[in-house]
Parts: structure tokens; sequence; C-alpha cells
């Protein structure tokens, strides 16, 4: 699903052309509402396109003016004789509208709106934003921004520099999006300072037109770009971001997508009823769903930059081996410790790698990995360590180490490095450790694109990261599975409840109708009927107030458990009444719930609610009173398959009790997936589910009963008229 | 005397280098006439001296047209006493 208007996903442009290449490919520029006064935005703008090579036409549209900068000015962009393919917006926010409207008449086909005063500044701004969009609907116009920084495109064939950023970046194979332009600017200079380069480089600010979604769906077409970084600081469409990531990230020409996303919670204000809703804040959902669609969230630029420059410059590792080749023992320790610590292997060498080593190295030196060439090293020591470790069939990358030692040749050493890596197959990685003596060094490695970490643990946590890209694209594809339910039954019950929680023994009805499993139950109204219940369903018994306005029923006394015989029955009724009257006035109870006694197990919460951004949520992990204490939780989005919900058990540590900790037996592993898939089925067939908690899922072992629900609340929303 | 529309034209046309007679009142400022942020602190400053009137300044800065700051000085003066054809 793509966000772009409706209108411009069939329109076919000069040879069948995507309607984004108008913003990256234009033949035509025109920046309307440039003033000749520089350092300004708009004049910055128009400069940068005409210093940067750009391979169109510029046409600047400033109201009485006859140039600008010696090139000819119009006073409309409907003033211009040839046709416009792209126009940026610099106008105050309060005429964009006007622009916007004579570009649709000219006939433009995307528009970047760099000016600031809409959604950002309030509800006026707001209205202007939908303004604008309609507009650009209207017209089949495609849009990036408003308040954004602008586009730059460093392809040859386009060279454009739509955009107030200081300087045009150099070429190079990533593709960076960005939601605040702010921080695109740091990310210039920070990427100039390493020698980064850059296909496309995109500000979309308030993404009222085009989103990140259309972006990511251009680039993975883009044969400029390998590896896509994106900096998000709302998700609006989560479904269609994960879908869009699934496909860029795996399959034919995948390519890795690495992500930093500020933690605004919106939701953490919001007053949540469940346990789901409590601890399904944005972001720790968001984590859990990225994890799943292929996005590796980071949690810096700089992290961000360490993963790309290794997956965009270097070639992907056959497996998770690394050769560390170090002048410094501490170092090539700290380095081991991290890599096997990330999930890396620092194995041993075959015997013709060790007799190389041996035969190129002093005595002194260490010939297993980390293989260290110790603090006199020179090049030939390292060139002659580092050739033979590459060859070595256990090896799949390489990591360098120095520190710069009175002997050390630096610039020799990198010189050496840069001509292995050459003729290399496998990824080399480096880290100068130091600040000035290595900076020369440094910047040769920068220069010819071996990627350089100041710290070995930070090469480590790179390597790491283009693992899980491989360990992603390996996994099989996962396809939701229906199993089949009795929606019916459900729907008699949902379809004429009314808004607000659903009474326990309803709740307990449809989850049943679901295919979880639920223990016998029956309601009582009276004293008598609780008793009659408990006969026909065996003691021990277990009483539970039944009531729309009392969710978390254990606080009052609502529950009441392991009763005997029937006098226990009428003296835990007659108490619960009593305290709940006293406690809750206001409320009507409908009654008691009666089932049997569940045997202990392990106590699991299965959850659901409808997150903003993704949707339909599920939630697994630790139960019990304690869940919000101990948020060993895990999210996935609905629908899952089986093998989603068996990665949702094992993700968090309530997975591991239930495959038996310390002699006990496995629970029903197999049931609590089944019961995960069957709820997420729920909410997706039943758009009135709000929340729910299944709090606690006994997991017990098959042979001792299998699963049971002990506990569950439902919060439906008002029916649709 | 001339009237307030003149005025602010002519005094338009100085602070942005355009003809009074191609002023419009449906003009924006920005938009048709080319007014850079800067210019729109002057244009308020200048229009207070040609009156003699004090503007507040967020207020004179809202004002989008050559129309709307034609119906804004007009009241500005009505209320501080200050005499106009308008």
């Amino acid at each position: 699903m793509t966000t772009v208007a409706p209108e411009l996903t069939d329109k076919v442009t000069d040879g069948g052309a995507h309607p984004l290449d108008a913003v990256f490919y234009p033949q035509s520029v025109a920046v309307c509402g440039v003033v000749p006064t520089p350092d300004t935005v708009p004049y910055d703008i128009f400069r940068n396109i005409l210093d940067s090579g750009f391979t169109g036409t510029l046409y600047p549209v400033a109201p009485f003016k006859r140039n600008i900068h010696s090139v000819r000015a119009y006073r409309y962009v409907v003033d211009i004789p040839d046709p416009v393919d792209l126009a940026v917006i610099v106008y105050p926010a309060n005429v964009v509208d006007k622009a916007l409207a004579q570009c649709g008449q000219k006939g433009v086909k995307a528009v970047i709106v760099i000016s600031a005063g809409f959604r950002e500044v309030g509800p006026k701004g707001a209205l202007r934003e939908q303004r604008i969009k309609e507009i650009c609907a209207e017209h089949g116009i495609a849009m990036i921004g408003p308040n954004c920084l602008g586009v730059i495109n460093t392809d040859p064939k386009s060279r454009l520099n739509a955009s107030f950023a200081r300087k045009m970046p150099e070429a190079g194979r990533i593709g960076f999006l960005s939601q605040s332009g702010a921080l695109c600017t740091a990310v210039l200079d920070f990427a100039r300072d390493k020698a980064i380069g850059f296909s496309k480089f995109v500000s979309f600010g308030n993404k009222a037109g085009v989103t990140e979604v259309d972006l990511l769906t251009y680039l993975h077409e883009d044969d400029q770009t390998d590896v896509i970084l994106l900096y998000l600081e709302e998700i609006t469409d989560g479904r269609a971001l994960v879908e869009v990531a699934r496909r860029v990230t795996r399959g034919p020409n995948a390519k890795p997508i690495l992500a930093m996303k500020s933690g605004r919670t919106p939701q953490g204000a919001r007053a949540a009823a469940s346990h789901t809703g409590s601890l399904a804040g944005q972001d720790a959902v968001a984590d859990a769903i990225f994890r799943e669609s292929g996005i590796l969230r980071v949690d810096s630029i700089e992290e961000l930059f360490d993963a790309a420059i290794l997956y965009a410059y270097q070639p992907m590792p056959e497996g998770n081996r690394v050769a560390i080749v170090t002048n410094a023992g501490g170092p090539g320790v700290m380095a081991t410790d991290a890599a096997v610590g990330l999930g890396l292997g620092v194995g041993g060498f075959e015997q013709n790698t060790s007799e190389k080593l041996k035969a190129s190295l002093p005595a002194a030196a260490n010939i297993k990995n980390p293989v260290d060439v110790i603090g006199d090293a020179r090049s030939d020591r390292y060139n002659a360590a580092l050739a033979a470790v590459l060859e070595d069939p256990n090896v799949d990358q390489a990591l360098v180490i120095l520190t710069p030692q009175s002997m050390t040749d630096i610039d020799a050493i990198a010189e050496g490095i840069i001509e292995v890596h050459e003729s290399a197959t496998k990824p080399i990685v480096c880290s100068f450790m130091g600040a000035a003596d290595v900076a020369s060094g440094i910047q040769k490695l920068q220069r010819a694109h071996i990627p350089h970490y100041i710290l070995p643990e930070w090469a480590c946590h790179a390597m790491a990261q283009v693992q899980r890209i491989r360990q992603w694209r390996e996994l099989p594809e996962d396809r939701p599975e229906a199993l089949p339910v009795d929606r019916e039954a459900a729907a008699a019950i949902l379809d004429a409840a009314p808004a607000g929680h659903l009474p326990e023994d309803q709740a307990l009805a449809v989850l049943k109708a679901y295919g979880l499993p639920v223990p016998a139950f029956l309601r009582a109204c009276s004293e008598e009927e609780a008793v009659a219940c408990a006969e026909e369903i065996g003691y021990p018994a277990v009483l539970r107030l039944v009531s729309r306005e009392v969710v978390h029923k254990t606080e009052i006394g609502g529950v009441a458990l392991d009763l005997a015989d029937a006098d226990a029955v009428r003296l835990a009724f007659g108490r619960m009444t009593a305290r709940f009257a006293e406690a809750r006035p206001d409320a009507e109870p409908v009654g008691v719930l009666v089932r049997g006694m569940i045997a202990s197990g392990n106590e699991v919460i299965l959850g659901a609610e409808r997150d903003p951004a993704f949707g339909p949520v599920l939630m697994f992990g630790l139960g019990g009173l304690y869940v919000e204490l101990f948020r060993d939780v895990t999210f996935a989005m609905a629908p899952i398959s089986l093998a989603r919900a068996r990665r949702m058990v094992r993700d968090v540590k309530a997975g591991k009790l239930l495959y038996g900790l310390r002699g006990q037996p496995p629970s029903d592993i197999a049931g609590v997936e089944e019961s995960l898939v069957r709820l997420g089925q729920l909410l997706l067939d039943f758009h009135r589910i709000l929340e729910l908690d299944v709090n606690p899922l006994i997991a017990r072992p098959v042979e001792a009963g299998g699963n049971a629900v002990a506990d569950v609340g439902i919060r439906l929303a008002e029916a649709q008229a | 005397m001339a009237t307030v529309e003149d005025r602010v034209k002519v005094v338009t046309g100085r602070i942005l280098g355009v003809d009074p007679g191609e002023i419009r009142p449906e003009h924006s400022f920005t938009f048709d006439l080319g007014a850079e942020s800067v210019q729109s602190i002057e244009l308020v400053a200048a229009f207070e001296v040609e009156f003699g009137i004090e503007m507040d300044e967020d207020e004179a800065l809202a004002v989008e047209t050559v129309g709307s700051a034609v119906e804004f000085i007009a009241k500005v003066c009505r209320e501080q006493g200050v005499e106009v054809e308008e």
C-alpha cells in the first residue's frame, strides 16, 4: 500500500516514469519565492541548485525581480514558458496554497515545500496543511514536506541539491530519509568528515504527502542505493511501513533498512485500563515489530552509520566468524569479548594458516585468534597476518586493530590494508585506536571506503548488525494462518454488548468460541445458585465477582479460591458481595462466576490491543499480578503465524519457564502459540474489541491437563451505526 | 488628501521597489509583490511613520494583502484619532 496520492499511482509520466522521478530526476526546477538576499533559506536553496551542477534547467520565481543571481526570474510559476517538473516552494506558509494552486495550473508534477508553519505549529497550521494536501491531491502533485530541509540526489544524471544544507555531499551508495531537517544537516557534516557518500538524501518533514513508505519503495528500485537509513519521529501507518520494509529487506534486490526512531510516546499519557494497554507504549511495540519486519533499529546516528558503511562498502560475509589481527593484546581480548558477546565467532585457524603466520611473525607473536603481531609490528607483519587469515576457510571477515607505538608505521599499515582489500572477497574492518597520531591513517582508510571504528567494540557491533541482516534474509517466509473458530458464537455476544468492559462470563464465552482453553464455568446470581453451580462443576470451587465496572477484581476481594464445600461457597459469596457493596456502592454487581480450581502452573499473559500506528497488536510475556513490574513482554502485529508465535515465546524470559526449568516438565507451548494466533484472529474479526487481556493463562504440561484461562478482560468500543 | 489606499501603495512601492500603479488590493505582499520577511518589518515601520500611528507588531505582521493592510491601518487611525481620507 502506498500513501502517494491515488492519482499518482496510476499516473504515467513520460516513458512510464515513477511519480517520484519528478522529485529526484526533474528536467526543470522552479524555486518559488526566491529572494535576492544571501544567507536566507530561499536564496540559499536557489544557489545550492545552481552550484551543485544540476543537469536540468532552473527557474527562479521572484515577483518584481528581473533576475536572481543573473538567472532570469519570473513573477509567477505560470509565467514560465517551459514545462516545470519540480517546484521548490519557499514562500511563507500563509501563501503556499496559492503557490500550489498555480503549480497545479502549470502542470508541475512534484513539489518540495520547504516552508514551516503547518501542523507543527498547532491547529491553525494543521488546517493550512490539510488545505495544501487537498490541492496537491486535486492536481496529482507529489508533495515532499512541508517543513523540510529538501532533497539531494548525487546521481551524476541529476546532481540536484534542492535543500538548504551547506554543501552537496559526496556521491555514495547510502540513501538517507529523515523526518527531522535539523538532524539532516548534522548528519551531512558528520558524513563528510568520514568520507561517507549518499545516493539520495531526503528530509520529508511533516510528510503531508509523500511519506517514508513511498520513499522506501522508491529507493528499493533505485540502482544507486544499496542501503537505506531512516530517521523517524512518528509512525502514522505502521502496517504499510512493515509491509514495505519486509518487501525491501528480503527477496530479490534486498536492501537493508537501518532506522532510528525517537521515543515520543503519545500513548504514554493515555489512561490504559488493561495490562496490555499500559505496557504497550508505542516505542516498545515499534521495537518488537521493527525486528519482525527487517528494520534494524539503532540508538544513535553513530550506530546508524557504523553498520551502513560496513554493509555498503564491504562484501556480505558468508558467516559470523571473525579473525582479529592486533598489535596489542589487551584490545585484542576486549574485541574478542565483544565479538563473542554479540554472537560472532572467534574460532581457530586451520593448520595451513597457522604455519603461514608462524613463518611471517616473530616467536613472541600469538598466532591463534586473536592474532597478536606484537607492539613493534610494522606494515610487513600486518600485511602478512591479514592476508593469511583472510585465506583461511574458517574466517568470514577480519578486524584489524592498531595502537600507535613509536615504531608503528601507521600510514604504511593503512596502505597495506587497502592493498589487501583490493583483492579480498571477505570484509575487512579496522580500529586504529587513538585520535591525533592515527588521524592520517584513518583518513586513508575512509577514502578507500574501508570501515573504521574508534573502538574495536564498535566494529564488533557493526559486524553483528550485518549478521542480523544476513540472518533476516535467511529466515523462511512467514505466512499467518487462519485457524478454525466459531465466529458466529462470538458475534452473538459481541454484537449485542454495550461499549465498555464485557462481563467475565461473556468474555470467557468469546474466548471459548475462538478455541482458547477456557475451563468450565457457570454464572450465579444468589448464594444458593452459587452452591448449585459449585456442586455441578465440582470442588474445590472458585468464585469470581462479575461486574461490568470492576476490572481488577482481586483489589476489592472479588475472587475467592479453593472453596472446599457448600458452606465455604456460601461464606465466600456473602463476604464478596458485602465487600463489593462497601467498595463500590455506585456499581451494580451482575453476580458471580463459578468454576473449578485450576491447578498451578506458569502464569503468562496474552494480550491484544489496537495500536494507533500498527493496528491490532498482540502481546505475550510473564503474567500474573506483577506483570507491569517485571515487563517481560514482547509484541507482534496481528495476524501472526504459528512460527511467529513461537518466536514471541522465545523472545521473553517467561518463555524459558514454559520450556521447563530445574527438571520441571515443559508446558503446553504449542497450545500457548496457538492461543496467540487465535487471539490475533479475534481482534481482526471484531473491530469493536479495543483491548483484551488474558492474565493469567496458566500454562501447564499437556499430561497435567494443559493450559487454562484463569482471567480475561475485554473492552469494547461503541457499536458502529 | 490622498486616500489610505493610495498612500499604502506608495509606501509599499518604495519599500519593495515596485511601481505603485501595479499594486492591487488583492495582492499578497509576499506572493504577489515579493516581500521578504525583513521587508515586512520595514513596511510596518514605514506605515507607522507615514500615518503617524503605532501598530501592534504581531497584528500588523499578520496582515497578508494590500487591501487588508488598508483596512487595518484605517481602523488604527480611527482608534488613535488620526484623520485620513478613506
